[in-house]
């Protein structure tokens, strides 16, 4: 048989090792760079349609790079209360995140280390508390705040909203001090230090990781709650953004100008926040494994 | 006084000694750590859990707080209807569709993403963006870009040729589940990519090397180095992905509010109805509470049949 006959196979065999390898990288980035395509279009899409104006919104083909820019939308967003329902979509998640990370830190600790029965049980059955759907939760709780007085307020809100963040975050801290090592610790209590200094002083710098994980992950829900808010927030004034963005939806049209502004408006600070931080959302998660 | 200067000085002084030593006395400890942590998880995911659990065997008025007792009528009527079946289906179909297409792709991307190329930091930023996009922001972009009649995916696949006429994506009987399952997938398959990546970036490079030089090809370092390392994180990663996605609520309800015709109807929107549209909240109690048995049964199944043999422990 002679050698140029060869099949493909036979062929991509006899290539050297390394020119193989470059090959096999230059598929694998192409696989990825149409995935990051699917990625972005759809963001792209939406501050795209935020720019157009409304004749250029329905005049078909749109062309895929917008020809007629204008801030118009973006104009007529301002004049309603989107940025009372922006101020009350940061106060949310900066209640969300302050509560979820400080109860899953001390709490995970605690199931960590501490010698309290019914630890384990207890450690698996904390995500048990995913199975209940959440728009049922908020019943309950719709009747419950509005007996004590938290209904339509977004003290109330953050507080329900916990409901969807801590059992992850809780178990995701239990996993993470697993991962620091006891001795590090028990070190620090032969020389004299305090159960708590040994907490305090050596355990929380080294769970820094997990607990950014855990404050980006109540973050992304938080930032973008909908169902709980949905039924406990009863007047506009107190609206997050995610349920502003259904004002721009009338009887009978959809301004969906106004509706991909607002949505950009509430997506794009959040870029510069995954690309400072993306280190520790992985170093963070690592502790995930069973 | 920072741990080093107390180890310096020999011993810790004054009231700062006096308040660790108090916040170190084991009551108070745990009250401290797990107490919190309990107390909030009580208030906000038992209780309520508890309320409709005790509501589910009760006649619940949804204007006045009034309960009488029904016994296990609330559960006969769910039961009995053919249409909480169906939705129970429908659930099922969402949350088996979804977990298969954000697991594949979700640790396809993660793999991608853990090797080494040019503008890493960057690219991987873009990679993890979705993870933030609030899921209500999501639905409004997808009904824009599937609308029926102005929809750019529309508009591109007729210009390439891929469809001869604008398709109504979420309004069609038989394509509304399947566009539901891939537009949450967008959002929610970058929770997979983040742990797996997590999980895949502590695997040392040594043991990819020793196995290349000794010969293993790419599907055998794929098949004996990364899948075992990845089994843990995968297992859990497909208990809460299900989960999650069985109860999923809000992105239906945007997308499609349950329609057309029911299609797309799962057991949340089925609850959901149930509570607010009827106004039953005894009988949509029963239906939380028929899921969340469901739910802790299979959980209980899957942890006996697939639980990794022994927990990691890193000392």
């Amino acid at each position: 048989m002679s050698s140029d006959a060869a099949t493909p196979m036979e062929f991509w065999y006899r290539l050297p090792y390394s020119q193989r390898e470059k090959y096999y990288n230059w598929a694998l980035n192409l696989v990825l760079s149409i995935g990051l395509v699917l990625i972005l279009f759809p963001i792209y899409w939406m501050v795209a349609t935020s720019l157009m104006s409304p004749e250029g919104l329905f005049s078909l083909p749109n062309p895929l790079v917008p020809t007629d820019v204008t801030l118009e939308t973006y104009r007529s967003v301002l004049e309603t209360d989107v940025l009372l329902w922006y101020r009350n979509t940061i106060f949310l998640a900066a209640g969300v995140v302050g509560l979820t990370t400080v109860a899953a830190t001390l709490g995970g600790y605690g199931l960590a280390r501490l010698d309290i029965p019914f630890k384990k049980t207890f450690a698996r059955v904390i995500l048990f508390g995913y199975m209940f759907p959440p728009i049922l939760l908020s019943i309950p709780m719709f009747i419950f705040w509005r007996q004590i007085g938290i209904i339509n307020s977004l003290p109330g809100v953050i507080i329900a909203q916990t409901a969807t963040t801590l059992p992850f975050s809780l178990w995701l801290m239990w996993q993470f001090f697993q991962t620091v090592p006891y001795s590090y610790e028990e070190s620090a209590r032969i020389i004299g230090c305090s159960r708590f200094q040994a907490f305090y002083e050596i355990a929380l710098p080294l769970a820094k990781p997990g607990m950014i994980a855990v404050a980006i992950f109540s973050f992304a829900i938080a930032w973008g709650a909908y169902t709980i808010p949905t039924v406990l927030l009863t007047s506009n004034s107190k609206w997050v953004l995610t349920l502003g963005l259904y004002s721009f939806t009338q009887q009978e049209s959809v301004l969906w100008g106004q509706i991909m502004a607002a949505s950009t408006m509430l997506v794009l600070p959040t870029f510069a926040f995954v690309y400072y931080l993306q280190k520790y959302i992985l170093r963070g998660f690592r502790a995930t494994r069973i | 006084m920072s741990l080093r200067e107390s180890l310096a000085s020999g011993q810790l002084h004054g009231y700062r000694q006096d308040l660790f030593g108090m916040l170190s006395k084991r009551w108070v400890f745990v009250a401290l750590t797990v107490v919190p942590a309990l107390a909030v998880f009580g208030f906000v995911n038992m209780f309520p859990m508890l309320w409709a659990l005790a509501a589910s065997f009760f006649e619940v008025g949804a204007f006045q707080p009034s309960w009488t007792w029904a016994g296990i009528e609330n559960f006969e009527t769910v039961l009995a209807n053919s249409d909480f079946w169906a939705s129970i289906r429908r659930s099922v179909i969402f949350a088996a569709g979804s977990v298969v297409l954000q697991v594949t792709t979700g640790t396809a991307l993660a793999i991608l993403l853990d090797r080494k190329f040019s503008f890493k930091r960057v690219i991987r930023a873009i990679a993890l963006v979705p993870y933030i996009v609030p899921t209500a922001v999501l639905s409004f972009v997808a009904l824009w870009m599937g609308n029926a009649r102005y929809g750019i995916i529309n508009q591109l696949l007729v210009e390439v040729g891929l469809i001869s006429e604008f398709i109504a994506w979420y309004g069609t009987t038989d394509l509304a589940m399947l566009s539901v399952i891939v537009t949450s997938s967008w959002k929610f398959t970058i929770f997979v990519t983040i742990i797996v990546l997590a999980r895949l970036q502590s695997i040392p490079a040594s043991i990819y090397e020793a196995a290349t030089v000794s010969g293993a090809s790419r599907w055998d370092r794929f098949k004996d180095i990364t899948l075992p390392n990845l089994k843990g994180v995968l297992f859990i990663v497909v208990l809460l992905r299900g989960v999650w996605m069985f109860n999923k609520f809000d992105i239906i309800f945007i997308l499609t509010n349950g329609g057309p015709i029911n299609t797309t109807t799962t057991a949340s929107i089925y609850a959901y109805r149930t509570a607010f549209s009827d106004f039953n909240l005894g009988e949509a109690a029963a239906v939380s509470t028929l899921l969340f048995v469901l739910l802790v049964g299979a959980a209980i199944v899957y942890f006996y049949f697939f639980e990794p043999s022994q927990e990691v422990r890193v000392e």
